[in-house]
Parts: structure tokens; C-alpha cells; sequence
């Protein structure tokens, strides 16, 4: 038992500490989720939970989509939903293509030397 | 799966109570971004960002997209076995709008970035500056307070009011002068 809960105190601590992390590339990876095809908001949530990213707060997806509109970097189609009102269903549009391979040039760029630097320190510069 | 008339009205008034505050914070944070892309923007941003209030269609489909959202989150925890109450409440906390948004984040790191960086030479150097140039500006002053008066002979014969000005004026300048000498300390150490 107290193994257990020392398991899930150290999951705990994971979580928090990756949440804190992903928050400056929760953008891209929502980005890449939309650029797989049409897709509605809570489904990105799904997406993201069946990933294992289970610390994020259930807001955040809401939030990023009404940034990512702000920003015009999706196309947004909206079809009836059997709630009321219509559902939006989102795709990158080549304002949001190109802030995507931004974000990947960004990560390329940050994996590179963060490899670099476990390997050998960063001595190979 | 639809939910009791009671459940559906809470749900609406929530979502249009809280999706103010998401929508919000998208503005801001789009402002931000532009702001950080070009100083020149920012007129052109509020005046993009006033339009944008007035827009009641941006509110309207930011509170059904809050509606539809919250839904699907309240039709997977039902799923998971909750009832429609409980659902509800879980989702109502989990969805509320928290003010741990980037704005105060972003605070709270420079105030402890300000914190961190403090340096007591510096505060140091700011207060000897005040001190330096309220010395000097008030022995200036009087100096010239009391040339003007007529020198140690109407001083004493009951002058001193010149120089008291001169002092007075001396000692105003000087503390100008560490307010400029605090400024310039300040621009320097912006990071």
C-alpha cells in the first residue's frame, strides 16, 4: 500500500512537472492534430488523453482553439449538432500550416542541442 | 446523449459566464503577440480589438463552443458510470475559468526574476547619487544665494533669506538630478 502510494505520488510529481513543460508546446502538438485531418474540439481532448497526456487541464484545448482562431490559423466549418447549437470542426489553413513548421524547426532546433548536450555535454557544439 | 432541461440551462449559463473569460484571454494574448511582432500594431490592434467586442457573433459562438464542449466532457463522464449532477459539477470545476492564466504567470516570473536579480550594490549607488546630488546642489545654491544677496555682509545684516532660497533651489535641482542619474540606473538594467 504505501509502495502504491508513493508510485502515485511520484506519477503525480511527473505529470505536474511535464504539464509545466508542455505548456510551450502545447501549441504544435495541437497544431499537428489538427493537421491530420478535420476535427472538432472536445475530439482534440480525446486525442490528447488517449495519448497520455492526462494532465491537462480539460480547459486548455478550448482555450488554444479560441487562440487559434484569434490568430486565424484554422478554417473552421460549422455543421448542426444534435446539442443546439452548431459544431465547429477545425483545419489548418496556410497561416496555421506555416506556424506549424515553425514549431517543428523550434523543436528540431531545441531536440538537437538538448541531445547534443546528454550525449557529450554539448562539446560537439 | 441529451440532458435534462434543468441540466441544459446550467450548462448555458455557465458557458456564457466563463467563455467571457476565455475570450479574453485570447484577445490578450493575440495583442501580446502582435505587440511582440511590432510596436507599430498596437493602434491598429485596439482598434481591431474594440470591433472585435462589439462583435456579439464572437461571444455567442464562443459560449456554444463552451456549451458543445462541456457536453462532450459531461457525456464521457456519464459514460464512465457519474450521473448527470455529478457530471455536471465535475465538469463545471474542471471547465471554470482559473486566473493562473499566462498574464499572471508571466507576472509573478518577472516579480520573482526582480526579486532574484536584486542587487544591493545597486540600490546603493542609487541612494549615494541622491545623496551626491542634493549636497552639491544645495552647497551651489547657497552659494549663489548668497553672491546674489550681496555677499557675508548683507548675510549677516539679515540676507539669509537669499541664500535659504539658494538652498532650497540648490537642493530641488539636485534631487533632480538623482532622479535622472535613478532613471538612467533603471533603463540600464532593463532586461
Amino acid at each position: 500500500m504505501v509502495t502504491n502510494d508513493n508510485e502515485q505520488h511520484k506519477e503525480g510529481g511527473l505529470l505536474n512537472n511535464l504539464s509545466e513543460m508542455l505548456k510551450g508546446v502545447l501549441d504544435g502538438i495541437v497544431l499537428e492534430i489538427i493537421s491530420r485531418g478535420e476535427i472538432y474540439g472536445y475530439e482534440i481532448a480525446r486525442k490528447l488523453r488517449a495519448m497520455g497526456f492526462d494532465g491537462i487541464a480539460e480547459a486548455t484545448v478550448y482555450a488554444l482553439l479560441l487562440r487559434f482562431e484569434k490568430n486565424r490559423w484554422v478554417r473552421v466549418t460549422k455543421r448542426p449538432s444534435e446539442m443546439g447549437p452548431p459544431r465547429k470542426f477545425y483545419t489548418l489553413n496556410e497561416k496555421g500550416m506555416e506556424e506549424l513548421r515553425n514549431f517543428w524547426a523550434r523543436w528540431n532546433f531545441l531536440s538537437d542541442r538538448l541531445n547534443k548536450l546528454r550525449n557529450d555535454g554539448g562539446a560537439s557544439g | 446523449m441529451s440532458f435534462s432541461r434543468e441540466t441544459t440551462e446550467k450548462i448555458r449559463a455557465f458557458a456564457r459566464e466563463q467563455s467571457r473569460h476565455y475570450l479574453e484571454q485570447a484577445e490578450m494574448t493575440y495583442l501580446e503577440n502582435l505587440r511582440r511582432k511590432s510596436s507599430r500594431t498596437k493602434s491598429r490592434v485596439l482598434a481591431k480589438l474594440a470591433k472585435f467586442k462589439s462583435r456579439s457573433e464572437t461571444a455567442v459562438e464562443a459560449e456554444n463552443d463552451l456549451v458543445l464542449y462541456m457536453s462532450d466532457y459531461m457525456n464521457d463522464l456519464m459514460a464512465e458510470g457519474l450521473s448527470e449532477e455529478e457530471a455536471f459539477e465535475r465538469a463545471k470545476n474542471d471547465l471554470q475559468y482559473r486566473s493562473d492564466t499566462e498574464k499572471s504567470a508571466d507576472l509573478r516570473e518577472r516579480i520573482s526574476s526582480y526579486y532574484e536579480t536584486l542587487d544591493p550594490a545597486v540600490y546603493e549607488a542609487i541612494g549615494l547619487f541622491y545623496a551626491g546630488f542634493l549636497f552639491f546642489g544645495g552647497t551651489v545654491g547657497a552659494l549663489a544665494g548668497l553672491a546674489a544677496g550681496g555677499g557675508r555682509g548683507a548675510f549677516l545684516a539679515g540676507g539669509w533669506i537669499d541664500t535659504l532660497i539658494g538652498v532650497a533651489d540648490g537642493g530641488a535641482i539636485g534631487i533632480g538630478f538623482g532622479l535622472i542619474s535613478h532613471a538612467v540606473i533603471t533603463l540600464k538594467r532593463k532586461p
